[in-house]
């Protein structure tokens, strides 16, 4: 039996004061039900910074840890004052800086910034954050000292000292708490004309015990404001990232979430107290005395010990740890349940949904609906975004090769590269090159080889010079391209192949000439003349069936690469079968024939079944050509549909969280993971030509995932697309 | 499969990075080779969630 996964810590709060010299009235640490803060030391001691700095750098060391952030917090963490933020910069230095890259920032309210603080952040890369609730009126309905007093000027003053050039780098943004009883316009803009790098907003804290303040009455009052700022932000241009719309963008996206006010994500987050003492999320004082508490500290503790603590797990266990209620949500995947603290209700603890639950249903929507139609990816819906991003992949793809290679290639590859960012430059010979799909086979193999560390790994990359001859060839240049043959024969993707030597001994071509004649050239032999479509004894070209309406179509058995599909691949065979099966398909399916015929080039036999999509690029498909016409075409259809789902999920995010949840499926009684009822219904509504009764089977399907978690912006706008095509059959 | 007389690609074409500079390393490159690579399994940088900073 396994125990509990640890989640390590990579963002430590450090409370380096407890005293603030502000009274803000809605603040979570002296003005509600945790009042913990009267018995801690009011600086953080010499022994606790100490420990905490050794604790952290022995915790970022066993669970390697590239980097890990430390906040300065209080309190008001400038109060600490400049010689103790100094000895805490550089214990936290010094020990970290064998062990994980340090990022460390500090949030203040900003009145005691001065140049003495900034020169000493700008000593150790201390990043400043400021909390700033908008506009002066906004600012000072909470905002103030014990007196009354506005500290609106100090805190614009310290704006001002941090956007200086020689402390502008430091700036990290502004932190805006939300009161709906201020104009929202009025707080974005005067948020905004402070040029933060960053803005977030807040809700308030509150729990079902202690509800948030909803003046009007509306339920979705803190969605509303918190939308009336996301118009005015996105009519003025999007000038400055909001962490709260970024989080939902990322979300609705299919990503990770980035606050933890929002989202699955697993905390990853400590308190170090003054004191020493080791705390969850300071948040949660918020909803009664003690609920922050662990009984640990640095002194006697490890971080892994607080990491197992059950109260620090509650809040990593993603889609487990949110309601039931929560669980079934479809905006769950952003929202996340919402903030822990706002779920407290005294009797039933955290086990609710957020007491903002239908502000933040709204906020997710809105947002969705303001902007799902420029945010989903054009693969979902146009054919040819799809061939044009599935290129682009393949392009990447060869990047990363290169990168991966690290010069292990030598001269030659570095010749072939560059020969073909040349290409890539001039004509389109290479973007034929990278349209087949089993480039991208011979790169991922390539790849995989090279992470495995096989020997043969460098040797099967430098068949780069065989895919830039093919493209010198396609673009007729007259450059002669050199491509060593190991097995003496020579591969020119997308063309054919050449047997150089009867033995297959290794040897060493040139290439040259244009699509209508490959010049062949080994040193000690007679220059060979082929021409691409015709076969000749030695050379033999790619096989052309010639279809009607599908005059690309190749069937392909001579790629080396070609040998990706579950099923073994076979040489071509006749082709009376395919061409009767395609009269049918066009006949029956004519649409999606003609996107078949735009969209696949390359269909490979197999030596039996099928449809199959291997490990390949989107134009290929594994195909047994056994069978009858009817058998054959709907085999068509299945396989593209395959082929097309897949290759849209390659270049966009469709669905996120996939297997969390299972739905019924129309077509048997083991209900599916999202992914697989759409691909389900996806082959559904295209067989819906051929088998009438399918499309009603894919309607059901499709509108259980319409109403499901799963699916990102480009997952909904294809679940209606298929939707609809499904309604119309 | 040719696209090369539309005029998305040639928009597309003319807008790409050229091969030699795509930066595999950045967050795009990243985020599009993630869905057909597998995850190298190395823990990534960690960009900070607190609610109460930034």
């Amino acid at each position: 039996m396994t125990g509990p996964t640890l989640v390590p810590f990579q963002q430590i709060v450090v409370k380096v004061h407890s005293r603030c010299d502000l009274a803000c009235d809605h603040c979570y640490i002296y003005e509600h039900a945790d009042q913990s803060w009267r018995t801690r030391p009011k600086a953080i001691s010499d022994e606790a910074i100490s420990w905490t700095a050794l604790r952290l750098a022995e915790h970022a060391k066993s669970h390697a840890l590239p980097s890990v952030s430390v906040i300065l917090h209080g309190g008001e963490p400038l109060l600490a004052g400049p010689e103790r933020l100094r000895r805490v910069c550089e214990e936290f230095t010094s020990a970290l800086e064998p062990v994980a890259a340090l990022d460390l920032r500090i949030h203040t309210n900003g009145i005691q910034l001065s140049s003495r603080f900034l020169d000493l952040f700008d000593e150790f890369d201390v990043r400043v954050g400021i909390s700033l609730d908008g506009d002066r009126t906004a600012n000072d309905r909470h905002r103030r000292y014990a007196d009354g007093r506005t500290s609106h000027p100090l805190v614009l003053r310290a704006v001002d000292l941090l956007r200086q050039e020689r402390y502008r780098h430091l700036y990290l943004g502004l932190l805006c708490t939300i009161d709906v009883a201020n104009d929202p316009v009025a707080v974005y803009d005067a948020l905004a004309e402070l040029e933060p790098p960053r803005i977030d907003f807040l809700l308030p804290h509150a729990t079902w015990d202690d509800p948030p303040a909803r003046p009007d009455g509306s339920p979705t009052a803190y969605a509303e404001w918190i939308l009336e700022v996301f118009d005015r932000w996105d009519a003025r241009g999007r000038p400055v990232p909001v962490r709260l719309f970024d989080s939902v963008f990322s979300t609705l996206a299919g990503g990770p979430s980035l606050t933890e006010s929002l989202g699955l994500a697993p905390s990853d987050l400590v308190v170090v107290e003054t004191d020493g003492t080791l705390e969850q999320v300071d948040s949660l004082k918020s909803a009664y005395e003690g609920a922050a508490a662990t009984g640990f500290d640095v002194f006697r503790h490890r971080f892994d010990d607080v990491a197992l603590h059950p109260g620090v797990q509650a809040r990593q266990l993603g889609l487990a740890g949110v309601s039931r209620t929560c669980r079934q949500c479809p905006v769950v995947r952003s929202c996340g349940g919402g903030l822990y603290t706002h779920r407290y209700a005294g009797g039933s603890g955290f086990d609710n949904t957020s007491v903002y639950c239908n502000d933040l249903k709204a906020l997710v929507r809105g947002i969705e609906e303001r902007t799902a139609q420029s945010t989903a990816s054009p693969a979902v819906s146009d054919p040819e975004a799809l061939l044009i991003l599935q290129q682009d992949l393949t392009r990447y793809t060869l990047a990363r090769l290169n990168e991966e290679l690290g010069g292990r290639g030598g001269e030659r590859w570095s010749a072939a590269w560059e020969l073909a960012s040349a290409i890539e430059e001039t004509s389109l010979g290479l973007d034929e090159i990278y349209a087949h799909p089993y480039t991208r086979t011979w790169l991922h193999t390539c790849l995989d080889a090279l992470r495995e560390q096989r020997p043969d790994a460098v040797e099967l990359a430098l068949r780069l010079e065989s895919y830039v001859a093919a493209a010198a060839v396609r673009s007729g240049l007259v450059v002669p391209v050199r491509v060593g043959c190991p097995t003496g024969t020579l591969v020119l993707p997308t063309l054919g192949e050449l047997r150089l030597t009867a033995d297959g001994g290794p040897c060493e071509a040139e290439v040259a000439g244009g699509p209508d004649e490959v010049l062949v050239s080994v040193p000690g032999r007679e220059a060979l003349r082929v021409r691409p479509g015709e076969a000749a004894p030695g050379w033999r070209p790619l096989r052309q069936p010639g279809l009607d309406g599908w005059p690309g179509l190749v069937l392909e058995d001579v790629d080396p690469f070609r040998d990706c599909f579950d099923e073994p691949v076979r040489a071509a065979g006749g082709t009376e079968a395919l061409s009767r099966a395609w009269a049918l398909l066009r006949d029956a399916a004519p649409e999606q024939a003609a996107e078949i015929a735009s969209s696949l080039t390359t269909l490979t036999p197999l030596r039996s079944g099928g449809p199959s999509v291997g490990r390949h690029a989107y134009g290929a498909l594994g195909l047994g050509l056994e069978g009858t016409p009817p058998e054959l075409a709907a085999a068509l259809l299945r396989g593209f549909a395959r082929a097309k789902l897949r290759a849209i999920g390659e270049v966009a995010d469709l669905l996120a969280e996939d297997g969390a949840w299972l739905h019924p499926a129309p077509w048997q009684d083991e209900p599916l993971p999202a992914s697989q009822l759409l691909a389900g219904a996806y082959e559904r509504v295209l067989l819906a030509s051929l088998d009438p009764a399918a499309a009603a089977h894919a309607v059901l399907a499709l509108k259980a995932l319409r109403d499901a978690p799963e699916p990102t912006v480009s997952g909904k706008r294809l679940i209606a697309a298929l939707h609809k095509e499904a309604a119309r059959d | 499969m040719t696209l090369h007389s539309s005029a998305s690609f040639a928009a597309a074409k003319k807008n790409r990075v050229p091969l030699a500079q795509i930066d595999v390393r950045g967050a795009d490159a990243a985020q599009k080779l993630a869905r057909v690579l597998p995850a190298s399994g190395a823990r990534g940088l960690r960009v900070t969630t607190f609610n109460s900073s930034l």
